[in-house]
């Protein structure tokens, strides 16, 4: 608690000071020239990208050289022991998204999600239910009651996944039982979406895109907290009257003990990086919606997702 | 017209041959490099695109692929070590045809074939990408369980004489597909706690255990030091001879299409099947095994239309058929393009320059494959020694590159070791393989299926792919077995008289 007292001190002085100081264009001052972004994503993989297009904005607010680090494997355990052996000096932070918080409840991991402190988040990724445009479904009510009546098919992208997890908790809230089969990744699920085979799918918009341009797909619902900048007409899956939101977030972690003057230059650039009228352009082709979470709040966020999913795993058996 | 343009403008606006040449060349010598598979001789190129205009990155990366399926044939027949997965079945007859001093002519033949491969799947890629586009469509769990059990009954023909053994190696490779992640519940499976296994073994890891590392460990343990001591010179089929190549030609350009349309193991299960229907259909099926031209014909064919049909569901929807396309697919979502059917009207520079790239490179194949292969023979011809110790720093540096794992290098040293046991005994690991490649999509789609019928069988045979397909497999299966009997009897009868 002491060192609590100290940072919160430290940032409170610093942010005083900052305040007085602040300019809004030129870069501020980093401790570290450079600064590597670690991922588990292979080059061209979504949080590959996501850090790539970042780092190319990040040096118009931050005074230094932003590179990605390509770790794979281990399904991000190797990632995340690259970080927490990393200085926690603000040279190097890691890419989340829940894959960090599935591998570390599924496997002995070396180094887990509760090893490594959260810095700050960027993003939220829309998970929709969709559905195939000619099909018979019209509104996720239309799904529920064919759930109802005879047997549900519904898809989900991978096993224990957020994608299956959003699934089975719409069940429970909806009161059914439809199966809910998992698939080799959101292109396998999309197939069987569009032949027929199921009634709908969770997944994320940029793997949907193509077909939704195309007019091929509908979408029914989100499970974001609100409605979707893109996709104003779509309702939440709140709204439909199923009490279920979930945030698939991404941000950057740093290595534990991160010290208050780093995280309190993140805290405030990252907002001015999200209203970077360049960067918003990129990222909303991505379908990204910004999500700034600070370096404070973004600790509980991250522990009560994991314990959400650690429940979630445990109810579904996957985990014991 | 407008497509015309914009064709014109890339063949002569930009060097957009160059590009294509030299991946064409870097996917020859990756591919002939054994260990170093196309998916592998692509990704270590890729980094290198990043600063390129995005039609030249993905040209020079779909031509690597289209080298690499040629290369991967070159150690396939000079020693016996296939360079790339889809080329294992090119070993049978090809290796065959070397042993004979025919080594020149097997390379003709492998060359020639991948260039009628590519030519007609460029063919189906340009002309019918969007009517075949169905196919992927077509396919429900229950079809890809039925395409995995007709993959899978291809090993009763494959186990040269010993059913027993060649069904105990199967077993056994299914049993190495059953590791990671369940594919429906999400459950870990043999993973013993360990993040690496979470994701399965990769197929590419046994693949290059079981062939490359045990060849070389068998290697080591001959005398011979020498390398492959001769002088090769492509030589490509007469007339006659490509005759005589087309019946087999033609199977390998049918199953290869099919099977670049539909996820599942890429060129090597096509390479298999096609290396098997040529048998079948031949005129001379005994040469089969003991150096048939056709033998070698059917696999390069068939994985060289793989690299250009495996493109058709790529582009339409996003979705890759193999490791390699999936590498094709990280090029193109770093230069921004997405695929999909707007990726033909938005970006069509890059879709008719892919086109365009192809076409070159499968016409510079034949030229660049006769330049090439003095290099390429030059070092499979070093003394053996330092041959198999620069093959095994190169593929473990490869399986390295892949996913910057230790644990990697662990799992094909392993491999190898297995290999290397298997072959001293006599057990052949080609069905083996079959079961790490198949093994999870039969598991899953089968699965797959039930969850979604409730557990109620008959949903196979509502689907009418799947009763076809299962229906060729018993045939297959039944097929085999009878001439498996058959030929028993015929080597007792044989033993009577004598």
């Amino acid at each position: 608690m002491r060192h609590l007292a100290i940072a919160t001190a430290v940032a409170a002085s610093l942010s005083a000071w900052s305040a007085t100081h602040a300019v809004a264009q030129t870069p501020v001052d980093y401790p570290q020239k450079v600064v590597t972004l670690v991922t588990h994503s292979s080059p061209g993989g979504g949080s590959d990208v996501f850090l790539r297009e970042m780092a190319k904005h990040l040096p118009k607010y931050v005074k230094a050289t932003f590179i990605v680090e390509n770790v794979q494997g281990g399904s991000g355990a190797r990632a995340i022991s690259r970080l927490a052996a990393a200085p926690a000096d603000g040279s190097v932070f890691y890419a989340t998204t829940p894959t960090y918080i599935y591998t570390s409840l599924l496997s002995k991991v070396q180094h887990g999600y509760k090893d490594v402190e959260p810095l700050a988040n960027f993003f939220t990724d829309s998970e929709v239910i969709y559905t195939r445009a000619d099909g018979p479904f019209k509104t996720l009510k239309d799904v529920i009651d064919k759930a109802k009546s005879t047997r549900g098919r519904w898809g989900a992208a991978n096993p224990a996944s957020l994608e299956r997890q959003a699934a089975e908790q719409l069940k429970k809230a909806a009161g059914v039982s439809p199966a809910v089969v998992s698939h080799e990744g959101g292109g396998d699920l999309m197939i069987n979406v569009l032949n027929g085979t199921l009634d709908i799918g969770v997944g994320e918009i940029p793997e949907l895109r193509p077909q939704l341009e195309a007019g091929k797909i509908r979408l029914l619902a989100t499970f974001d907290p609100q409605r979707m900048e893109a996709f104003p007409a779509i309702p939440t899956v709140k709204e439909s009257g199923y009490p279920v939101a979930l945030e698939k977030f991404r941000g950057l972690a740093g290595p534990k003990g991160l010290p208050a003057e780093i995280t309190k230059i993140w805290d405030e650039t990252v907002p001015k990086v999200l209203a970077d009228p360049e960067y918003q352009k990129v990222y909303k082709t991505e379908s990204l919606v910004p999500n700034f979470i600070p370096h404070d709040k973004y600790q509980g966020f991250i522990q009560n997702f994991g314990s959400t999913t650690e429940t979630f795993l445990k109810e579904s058996g996957v985990l014991k | 017209m407008h497509s015309l343009g914009i064709a014109f403008d890339l063949l002569f606006g930009s060097p957009i041959i160059l590009y294509s040449i030299i991946g064409l060349t870097w996917g020859i010598v990756g591919g002939s490099l054994p260990g170093i598979s196309a998916s592998i001789t692509m990704a270590l190129l890729l980094p290198f695109t990043y600063g390129m205009a995005p039609v030249q990155a993905i040209v020079m990366l779909a031509c690597t692929y289209i080298g690499a399926e040629y290369g991967g044939s070159i150690p396939a027949i000079l020693i016996r070590t296939p360079g790339t997965n889809s080329a294992a079945a090119t070993v049978i007859d090809g290796y065959e045809m070397k042993r004979q001093g025919r080594a020149g002519e097997a390379l003709g033949i492998s060359l020639w074939s991948g260039v009628i491969g590519s030519l007609f799947g460029l063919l189906m890629l340009v002309v019918m990408t969007e009517p075949l586009s169905w196919v992927a469509l077509a396919f429900k769990p229950t079809s890809y369980f039925a395409l995995g059990i007709l993959g899978l009954s291809v090993i009763a023909s494959m186990t040269n004489g010993s059913l027993l053994k060649g069904l105990a190696a199967a077993v056994v490779g299914l049993m190495i597909a059953t590791v990671g992640t369940d594919p429906i519940s999400g459950v870990t499976r043999f993973t013993f706690g360990s993040p690496e296994l979470l994701g399965g073994v990769e197929p590419v890891l046994i693949m290059i255990g079981v062939f490359a590392v045990s060849e070389l460990m068998m290697q080591s343990g001959s005398k011979g030091l020498g390398g492959i001591g001769e002088q090769v010179r492509v030589r490509l089929p007469s007339l006659s001879m490509m005759n005589r190549l087309k019946r087999s030609q033609f199977i390998g350009c049918l199953l290869g299409t099919f099977e670049g349309l539909t996820p599942g193991g890429g060129g090597s299960i096509a390479a298999f099947l096609s290396y098997n229907e040529a048998r079948r259909w031949s005129k001379e099926p005994e040469k089969f095994g003991k150096g048939s031209e056709e033998g070698v014909a059917a696999p390069e064919t068939a994985n060289n239309t793989v690299a250009s049909a495996a493109l058709i569901p790529l582009l339409s929807f996003g979705i890759p058929s193999s490791n390699s396309t999936a590498v094709l697919l990280g090029g193109l979502l770093i230069h921004g393009l997405l695929p999909g059917p707007r990726l033909f009207e938005q970006n069509a520079d890059v879709v008719v320059g892919l086109y365009l790239g192809s076409f070159i490179a499968t016409l510079a194949q034949i030229l660049v494959g006769i330049l090439l292969l003095p290099f390429c023979v030059w070092l499979v011809n070093r003394p053996r020694a330092y041959l198999a110790g620069f093959i095994l720093a190169l593929i473990l540096s490869g399986i390295f590159t892949l996913n910057t794992s230790l644990f990697d290098l662990g799992i094909a040293l392993g491999m190898g070791l297995v290999g290397y046991l298997m072959r001293r005994a006599g057990y052949p690991f080609l069905p083996l393989i079959l079961g790490v490649v198949l093994g999870h999509m039969v598991e899953s789609s089968y699965r797959r299926s039930l969850l979604l019928s409730g557990g109620d069988h008959t949903i196979f045979l509502e689907d009418p792919i799947a009763v076809g397909l299962l229906i060729a497999s018993t045939i297959f299966v039944t097929l085999s077995l009878v001439r498996e009997f058959r030929d028993a009897r015929n080597a007792k009868l044989k033993d009577v008289h004598a």
